[in-house]
């Protein structure tokens, strides 16, 4: 009686582990599938990516934007004038650069190539 | 009691036990590998996406700036047999590709069974082929490269072979093919900004001159960097005849640079004390040395101070001052320089210099001046960052550096600070009174020496050029601008010296670049006498 107990009892495990090998075998299969899916959707994203990084730059080199700033702006070719950087303001708390003195003109001359271009600054105490 | 013999159902349940027990391990091994291992284990992994990696890698400016990509493209080719109607599929792919109708059609009248219809098309082409509907057609996947910059620099990047994935054929896509190769991409020192400044301000200067070429390089001075390096021009359509476009006239091409050589010749004087800047030098009646009389292009008083003789010009005070170190002397001085040997950078080009064969005092003399030596600007330009960046060695370099690379010492601090102040009194009240911006200190020299045609110096043939470094009194930054024969209503006469042409164009690229490259304008006193010309 126990040997046919456990021969039934083996014979459904093993027609239960067929099943699930299956089940699992179909699901990889499946899951195979999606993942290849993905991943040549990011090849594809990665590409396009790529390729509109490569326009962005096209598009915007200082060539074209002079060009447009020029012609649609009507903006002309002017040297820019760097009063200061970053680095020189003065902390929180630490002295500025002037002392705290009062500034009674702001002071610069442009490094402009037209020499109709020079503010002239003094600085007052 | 005697062991009792299994019966033969006994037996086959063990088997069929034995069986099961192996199945239920099979499927347990599978399973942990599936969860745990990904599959390695039984060798059933999932399949890699056919992916089609980038041949070369990426090359970038400083700033991250994209200047050459590979692309993804596609070869499309055709089986025409597979077309219901012939002329109207040539019609179709040669509208949708820009491929040439007359060809296809012939093709495809053709007993080919297979016809290229166009090489290396964009993925929206593709596109737009694949919304024809047609039959038989296949894409070749390929790679293109792309420079989304254009033409910006083009001898420097250099270029690969029009084949995808063909290896780089000239400049650093060449000089870099094996890092490129490799998919390391390269950060180059090159600022496309400034790059853009000096091709914009060259070309327009190469115009208003009339010159057949012009360049020009920009260097910081403690790290050997080139942030950009033009030769103009580099378009086939403006080029006039004999100038090829492709050619990097500054790294592979020797010039006979003239006075800016007059930096090493007075860096030598103060580097032995041979000479003092105040000391007075005859100079008014040229300087005669064996069957040579050396005379200046201008006039020039009897006495000139050393100093004035930098400021002015002078190859007549110059020689004197080159001929007290003597040729042994100068020769080791400018091949501690590296004026000497071949400049090798990451570049593919490179050119040897072309030196005197025999160094007596003669070539002293005129070497001194900037005549029988030639020398690459680019060598030229690393000699006089090294002159006025503390006196130390930095090698010339394309690609992003961190920090100050500055090597050893190659002349006294006391010497690139004298340096320094000479070159800033030449732009003050020398030649190169056109170079100045307010605001940033330039300091420079500049350069207009005759051409040589075979073997004879020709007076209005000229090289004009100017050597600038600011702010002069802590440079940071070398700019050498060059204009090859200015001519025409703009440089006639002494117009075409390098004061009137050159100088001015270095100092519109310092006016331009200089905010560029976060440099604070100096404070510059109320109502002081401005200087600004052009």
């Amino acid at each position: 009686m126990l040997v046919r107990i456990l021969n039934t009892f083996f014979l459904a495990a093993a027609g239960l582990s067929c099943l699930a090998l299956y089940h699992v075998s179909e699901q990889t299969r499946v899951e195979r599938v999606k993942l290849a899916s993905v991943e040549r959707q990011i090849v594809d994203e990665k590409s396009s990516m790529s390729v509109l990084q490569a326009e962005w730059q096209r598009v915007a080199n200082p060539e074209r934007i002079q060009h447009l700033a020029e012609t649609r702006l009507g903006m002309d070719d002017t040297p820019t004038v760097e009063l200061s950087s970053f680095e020189m303001l003065p902390r929180r708390g630490e002295e500025s650069p002037l002392n705290a003195d009062p500034v009674q003109n702001a002071s610069l001359i442009a490094p402009s190539r037209d020499t109709n271009m020079h503010l002239v600054v003094a600085r007052g105490n | 009691m005697a062991p009792t013999v299994p019966s033969l159902i006994q037996r086959r349940i063990v088997v069929a036990g034995g069986f099961c027990v192996m199945a239920f391990a099979l499927v347990g091994v599978r399973l942990v590998d599936l969860a745990v291992f990904k599959g390695q284990v039984t060798g059933v992994s999932v399949a890699a996406v056919d992916e089609t990696p980038p041949v070369r890698a990426d090359i970038v400016d400083r700033n991250g700036e994209l200047l050459a990509r590979d692309l993804p493209v596609f070869d499309l080719y055709a089986m025409p047999h597979t077309f219901w109607d012939k002329e109207e599929a040539a019609r179709g792919l040669a509208a949708a590709t820009g491929a040439n109708l007359a060809r296809l059609e012939k093709a495809f009248a053709s007993k080919h069974n297979y016809v290229l219809v166009a090489r290396q098309i964009s993925p929206d082409i593709r596109d737009r082929v694949m919304h024809l509907g047609l039959p038989g057609l296949e894409f070749h996947p390929a790679v293109k490269r792309f420079y989304p910059q254009g033409i910006a620099a083009v001898q420097v990047i250099g270029a690969t072979q029009a084949v995808s994935g063909g290896q780089g054929v000239d400049g650093l896509e060449r000089g870099l093919n094996a890092r490129l190769v490799a998919g390391q991409s390269a950060q180059l020192s090159l600022d496309m900004r400034i790059q853009y400044v000096l091709e914009q301000e060259a070309e327009a200067a190469r115009k208003k001159y009339n010159a057949y070429a012009a360049g020009g390089i920009v260097m910081n001075v403690n790290t050997g960097e080139v942030l950009a390096m033009a030769s103009l021009p580099d378009t086939q359509g403006t080029a006039p005849k004999g100038i090829d476009p492709r050619r990097n006239r500054m790294a592979q091409d020797d010039y006979e640079l003239g006075s800016v050589f007059k930096i090493f010749a007075f860096a030598l004087a103060l580097e032995d004390h041979t000479t003092r800047m105040d000391e007075l030098l005859p100079v008014g009646s040229g300087f005669k040395i064996d069957k040579f009389t050396i005379r200046d292009a201008e006039h020039m008083p009897a006495l000139m101070k050393a100093r004035d003789i930098l400021a002015q010009s002078s190859n007549a005070g110059t020689a004197q001052i080159a001929l007290r170190s003597g040729a042994d002397r100068q020769r080791a001085f400018l091949a501690n320089l590296g004026l000497l040997q071949p400049m090798h950078t990451e570049l593919a080009e490179w050119v040897r210099p072309i030196l005197p064969r025999h160094w007596g005092e003669v070539e002293t003399a005129t070497i001194g001046f900037g005549h029988g030596i030639s020398v690459s600007p680019l060598a030229f330009v690393t000699a006089a960052s090294m002159i006025v960046n503390g006196g130390r060695r930095i090698a010339p370099t394309f690609l992003k550096q961190d920090g100050d690379r500055r090597g050893e010492q190659v002349i006294k601090p006391e010497t690139s600070a004298g340096m320094r102040d000479l070159l800033r009194y030449v732009v003050t009240d020398g030649t190169g009174k056109a170079a100045d911006v307010l605001g940033y200190n330039v300091g420079g020299k500049t350069g207009s020496a005759e051409k040589n045609e075979k073997g004879r110096y020709v007076a209005h043939k000229l090289l004009t050029s100017f050597c600038a470094a600011f702010p002069i009194d802590n440079p940071r930054y070398l700019v050498f601008v060059m204009l090859d024969e200015p001519h025409g209503a703009n440089a006639e006469g002494v117009m075409a010296l390098a004061g009137h042409t050159a100088a001015p164009l270095a100092g519109d690229v310092i006016a331009h670049i200089a905010p560029m490259l976060e440099m604070p304008a100096a404070a510059v006193a109320p109502h002081a006498p401005t200087k600004s010309s052009s």
